[in-house]
C-alpha cells in the first residue's frame, strides 16, 4: 500500500498525462457519427401474424461521400431492426433481431446508378439523386416475431458499413466521413392486432 | 525492471505483426478488432513511454542523489539511445518520403487516360450495338405492325432470324404477350416492369442487362404502329448478348476502372494508414530502442558502478565487499582482479591492525605500569620538552596528577625550585651529549619541607624516528635510605648491646663483691667512700643496662606474633595504665575492624607515643592527648595528638632515627623503636607539627586478615 502510494506520489504528473492520451485515444477510435442518417416517417402495420415496416430517411450527405459513389466506390447500409421487450428491474429483452441491407453504386460503362433495396431488388438509375432517394426509402421490412400482445418496442439503427468500403477508407479512422449512423430510433409498437 | 522491458518488447512485436496481419485482412481491418488492436499498438506505445519516462525519471533522480555508477548509466543510455534514434528516424523519413512519392506514381495521368479512354470504347461498343438493335428493333416493329396480324407469329421468327437477335418478344400494354420468337426454343421471357412498357409504347428506349456469368444483354423496346387505328400499340422487346469477346473486355475495363477510381479516392487514407503503421514500427523500433538501451546500460555500468561503490567502502575501510562475478569478459577479469585485491588488502589491514591492537596493547600495558609506578618517568625531546610522563613524576616535580606533556621542564621545574639541580644537570648532559653516549645516573639530596629528600636520576638516551630524546627515571631513595641507616643503627646497636652488656654484670658483681669485702674493714669514713663509689658504680652498671636492653629491643631481629586484635580496645586498656587518663580524650568510629598484629608490640607503640605525649606537656597549661581511631577503606587510623612543645624544625625530618630527640633525659629511641614496629606490621606512621604547638602521630594499619 505505501509502496503503490509512493508510486503515485511520485510519478502523478506521468499518471495524468497516460489518463489524457489514454482517453484522446479512446475518444478517436470510438466516433460514432450518430445523427448522419434521421430516421423518419415509421410506419409498421401488421397483416396475417406479418408485421411491415416502411420509413424514410433523411442523410446528410458529405460532398465526399457523393463524389466517392461518382467514383464507383460502393456505398453499403445496414438496418438493424430490434424488437424488445421492456421490464422495470431487468433490462430490455430483445424478442427479435433483424438486420437487412441497402446499396448503391455507380457502373461507369453504363453510367448508371445501381440500387439494391432490403429485399435485394435492384434498381438502376440515370440520376443520382433519383437513385438515391429510392435507396433511402424503405419499404416492405417484413419480419414475425410471436405476440403475447405486450406493448413492444422497435429499436432501429442504420450505419454506413464500413467493411464493405475500400480497405484505406477502412482503417482511415480519423475521417469522420465515413463514420454514418442514426443512433438507436425508438418506435413503440403498440397493439396492432 | 529489465524483465518488465523485455515483456513489453515481446508485446509490442507481436501487436505489430497483429496489425500487419490484419491490414491484409478484409475482415479483421473493417471490424471493432482492427480498431482494438490499433488502440493496444497505440496504449502498447504509450505504456512504452511511460515505462521510459518513469526510467528516465528514476535515472535524473539517481544523478542527482549522486548515486554511484548512475552517471555512467545516463551516458551509455544516451549514446544507445542517439545510436537507435538517428538511423532509423533516417530510415522512417527516407521510408515515408518513399512511400507517398510510391503511393503518389501509381496515380499516373497516362493510365487514368487510358482506362477512361479504354472505358469510352466500351461504351461507344455497346452504343454501336445499341443503335444497331435500335434500327434492326425498328424494322421489324415497321414489318411487324405492316403485317396481317395472322402471319405476325412467323414474321417475327423470320425477322428475328434474318437480323440475328437471340429474344424477340411482343407485349401489348397491359404486359400480355403476343408473340415470341427465341434462338432458345423453351424461352419463357420474363414480364417486363410497366414503367418499361409505358416508356417502350412512346418510342424506343434500351439498356443493358448484366446477367449472371457476366454476361451483357442489350435490352431494347420499340413501340409497333399498327395499320388500323382501331388496334391496340404494341410494345417489340428484344433481348440481344453483346459477344462475349466485347462484353468481358467491357467489363473489365469497367472493374479496373472502378477499382483505379476507388485507390485514387482513397489514396490519401492509404497514404494515411501506412504512415501511421510505419509510425507505429517507428515509435515501437525507438521506444524498444530507448527501453533496451536501458536495460543494456544497466548491465554494462552495474559492474562499474558496483566497482566504484567497492572502491568507496575501501576507501572507508570495509575491505569485507565482494562483488558478484560477471562472465568471462575482460569486465569479469577486472572484477575477479578486483576482489583479489580487496581480499588481498583486508587480509594486510587485518594483520596491520592485529599489529596496531598489539601495539595498543602494549602502550597501554607500558602505560599501566608507567602510571603504577613509584618511579618518575619522564621522556625529553632534545629541546628539553617533556613529551611523555607518568602520574608520580608529575606527583614527585609539582605534586598534582597533571600530565605534563609538551611542556618545558624548565617551566615546571620552576614552579618547584629544588628540582632545579636536577634540571641543571639533566640540561647539561643534553648539551654535551654525544652520539651513542651511554646513560648516566645521579643521586640527589633536596630538602623538601624541611625534609631531606633523596631522588636518584638516572638518564638514557634514545634515537628514534623522531629525533633524540632521553628518559629520566627519578626515585624517591629517602625511604630506602632511612632503612638502609635504620638497619645500620640497629647493627651498631647489637653490636654495642653485646659488646657492652656482657662486661656489665662482672662489673656489678665485683663492685658488690668490694663493698662486701672491704666495708667492715675500713675506716668509717672510707667505708663510706666505698659504700658510695660501689653504689654509684652498681647504679650506673644498671643505668648501662637499662640502655644496653633499649638497644637490643631496636636491634632485635623482627620477629612478631600476629593475632587478631581491635587496636580500640587495646589502646584504652593501655590508657587505664596512666594516671593521666584525665588528659586523654580518645575519638573512635563506630565498627572498627579487626586487625592482625603482635598485641604487645602494639601496647609498646602505644606506650612509648603515650609517653612521649607526657614528656612533651610537662610546663604545659591545660595539656590535652587526643586519641583518634578512624575507619577507612581496608585501614585502621590510629593518630596520636597532644598540645605539647613540639618537634623541632631541624629533626623532625629523622625523628624516627636513633639518638635523635628533643628530650634531654630520653635514649632517643622510642619513636624509632615505634618506625621499627610499625614497618614490620607493613604500617605507615606519619608525624607532624600541629601550627601552633603540638604534635600528630598517625599510624595507618591494614585491617583485616594479612
Amino acid at each position: 500500500m505505501d509502496y503503490s502510494m509512493r508510486f503515485f506520489k511520485k510519478n502523478n504528473i506521468i499518471i495524468a498525462l497516460t489518463i489524457l492520451l489514454l482517453l484522446v485515444i479512446g475518444n478517436v477510435l470510438t466516433l460514432s457519427g450518430e445523427g448522419k442518417i434521421i430516421i423518419t416517417d415509421i410506419v409498421v402495420g401488421k397483416k396475417n401474424n406479418l408485421y411491415h415496416l416502411s420509413f424514410n430517411q433523411e442523410v446528410k450527405w458529405d460532398y465526399l461521400i457523393r463524389e466517392a459513389i461518382d467514383k464507383g466506390i460502393p456505398l453499403a447500409f445496414k438496418i438493424t431492426l430490434k424488437v424488445v421487450k421492456l421490464n422495470d428491474i431487468f433490462p430490455a429483452k430483445t424478442i427479435k433481431k433483424e438486420v437487412r441491407h441497402y446499396q448503391i453504386e455507380y457502373k461507369a460503362l453504363r453510367k448508371i446508378y445501381r440500387i439494391y433495396d432490403i429485399n435485394e431488388q435492384k434498381y438502376e438509375y440515370k440520376n443520382m439523386d433519383e437513385a438515391i432517394q429510392k435507396m433511402l426509402k424503405i419499404e416492405k421490412f417484413e419480419f414475425s416475431f410471436v405476440d403475447d400482445e405486450i406493448n413492444y418496442e422497435l429499436w432501429l439503427n442504420v450505419s454506413l458499413e464500413r467493411k464493405k468500403l475500400p480497405k484505406p477508407l477502412q482503417v482511415n479512422f480519423f475521417n469522420q466521413t465515413w463514420n454514418m449512423s442514426s443512433g438507436k430510433s425508438i418506435h413503440k409498437i403498440g397493439n396492432l392486432n | 525492471m529489465k524483465y518488465i522491458i523485455t515483456i513489453v518488447a515481446f508485446i509490442g512485436i507481436a501487436l505489430l505483426i497483429l496489425l500487419a496481419k490484419a491490414i491484409s485482412n478484409s475482415e479483421l481491418i473493417s471490424g471493432d478488432s482492427f480498431r482494438i488492436l490499433l488502440g493496444l499498438n497505440i496504449l502498447f506505445i504509450c505504456s512504452l513511454i511511460g515505462l521510459i519516462a518513469v526510467q528516465i525519471f528514476r535515472l535524473l533522480q539517481s544523478v542527482k542523489k549522486e548515486i554511484t555508477g548512475s552517471r555512467l548509466t545516463l551516458r551509455l543510455v544516451l549514446s544507445f539511445a542517439l545510436m537507435g534514434i538517428v538511423p532509423v528516424l533516417i530510415v522512417y523519413l527516407v521510408s515515408v518520403n518513399f512511400l507517398t512519392k510510391s503511393i503518389e506514381s501509381w496515380f499516373d495521368v497516362k493510365v487514368e487516360s487510358a482506362l477512361e479512354g479504354g472505358l469510352t470504347l466500351g461504351q461507344k461498343t455497346i452504343d454501336i450495338l445499341m443503335s444497331d438493335i435500335e434500327l434492326k428493333g425498328k424494322s421489324i416493329a415497321y414489318s411487324i405492325g405492316n403485317s396481317d396480324p395472322q402471319q405476325r407469329d412467323s414474321l417475327l421468327t423470320d425477322l428475328r432470324a434474318k437480323f440475328g437477335i437471340q429474344d424477340a418478344v411482343i407485349f401489348d400494354q397491359d404486359s400480355i404477350i403476343i408473340g415470341v420468337s427465341s434462338e432458345k426454343n423453351d424461352l419463357i421471357p420474363p414480364i417486363p416492369s410497366i414503367d418499361d412498357l409505358e416508356r417502350g409504347a412512346q418510342g424506343f428506349f434500351g439498356r443493358i442487362e448484366e446477367v449472371k456469368d457476366d454476361q451483357i444483354y442489350l435490352k431494347t423496346f420499340t413501340p409497333i404502329i399498327p395499320k388500323s387505328a382501331m388496334s391496340k400499340r404494341l410494345i417489340l422487346q428484344l433481348t440481344q448478348p453483346i459477344p462475349p469477346s466485347i462484353s468481358n473486355l467491357a467489363l473489365s475495363v469497367e472493374s479496373v476502372y472502378d477499382e483505379y477510381q476507388q485507390l485514387t479516392y482513397s489514396r490519401n487514407s492509404l497514404k494515411i494508414i501506412y504512415i501511421l503503421t510505419l509510425t507505429l514500427v517507428l515509435l515501437l523500433a525507438l521506444l524498444s530502442s530507448v527501453a533496451a538501451s536501458f536495460v543494456i546500460s544497466r548491465r554494462f555500468s552495474s559492474p562499474l558502478a558496483m566497482l566504484a561503490d567497492a572502491t568507496k567502502q575501501i576507501s572507508k575501510g570495509n575491505y569485507k565487499k565482494i562483488i558478484p562475478e560477471q562472465g568471462k569478459d575482460e569486465i569479469g577479469v577486472l572484477i575477479r582482479s578486483f576482489n583479489s585485491m580487496t581480499s588481498q588488502l583486508g587480509e594486510a589491514t587485518r594483520n596491520s591492525e592485529q599489529d596496531r591492537k598489539g601495539l595498543e596493547v602494549a602502550r597501554t600495558f607500558l602505560e599501566t605500569i608507567l602510571a603504577h609506578l613509584t618511579t618518575g618517568v619522564i621522556v625529553l625531546d632534545d629541546k628539553k620538552i617533556i613529551r611523555l610522563n607518568n602520574i608520580s613524576a608529575s606527583i614527585m616535580l609539582i605534586n598534582t596528577k597533571i600530565i605534563l606533556k609538551n611542556k618545558p621542564m624548565k617551566d615546571v621545574v620552576a614552579t618547584n625550585l629544588i628540582f632545579k639541580p636536577i634540571y641543571d644537570f639533566v640540561e647539561a648532559y643534553i648539551n654535551n651529549i654525544k652520539i651513542n653516549k651511554k646513560e648516566v645516573s645521579q643521586e640527589f639530596k633536596l630538602n623538601q619541607d624541611k625534609q631531606e629528600k633523596t631522588i636518584m636520576l638516572q638518564i638514557t638516551p634514545l634515537i628514534d624516528n623522531k629525533g633524540k630524546s632521553y628518559v629520566l627515571v627519578m626515585d624517591d631513595i629517602s625511604e630506602v635510605t632511612q632503612s638502609q641507616r635504620h638497619s645500620a643503627w640497629g647493627e651498631v646497636a647489637r653490636r654495642l648491646a653485646h659488646e657492652i652488656k656482657n662486661p656489665l654484670t662482672p662489673i656489678q658483681l665485683s663492685a658488690e663483691r668490694i663493698q662486701h669485702k672491704f666495708k667492715d674493714k675500713l675506716s668509717k669514713e672510707d667505708s663510706h667512700i666505698l659504700e658510695r663509689s660501689t653504689n654509684t658504680i652498681v647504679n650506673q652498671v644498671n643505668a648501662l643496662k637499662i640502655m644496653v636492653n633499649e638497644f637490643a629491643e631496636y636491634a632485635r631481629p623482627p620477629k612478631i606474633q600476629k593475632d587478631k586484635i581491635r587496636i580500640d580496645n587495646l589502646v584504652e586498656e593501655v590508657i587505664d595504665l596512666y594516671e593521666i587518663d584525665k588528659i586523654i580524650s580518645v575519638k573512635k568510629d563506630k565498627n572498627i575492624p579487626i586487625i592482625y598484629a603482635d598485641q604487645n608490640k602494639l601496647r609498646q607503640v602505644i606506650v612509648n607515643l603515650l609517653e612521649n605525649s607526657q614528656d612533651a606537656l610537662k610546663k604545659i597549661k591545660n595539656p590535652k592527648i587526643k586519641i583518634s581511631i578512624k575507619k577507612k577503606v581496608n585501614e585502621v587510623k590510629l593518630i596520636v595528638e597532644d598540645n605539647g612543645s613540639g618537634i623541632p624544625d631541624e629533626i623532625i625530618g629523622r625523628i624516627f632515627e636513633p639518638y635523635v630527640t628533643s628530650k634531654k633525659t630520653g635514649t632517643g629511641l622510642g619513636l624509632a623503636v615505634v618506625h621499627k614496629i610499625i614497618e614490620e606490621h607493613e604500617g605507615k606512621i606519619k608525624i607532624d607539627r600541629i601550627k601552633k604547638s603540638g604534635t600528630r602521630i598517625t599510624i595507618t594499619l591494614r585491617a583485616g586478615e594479612i
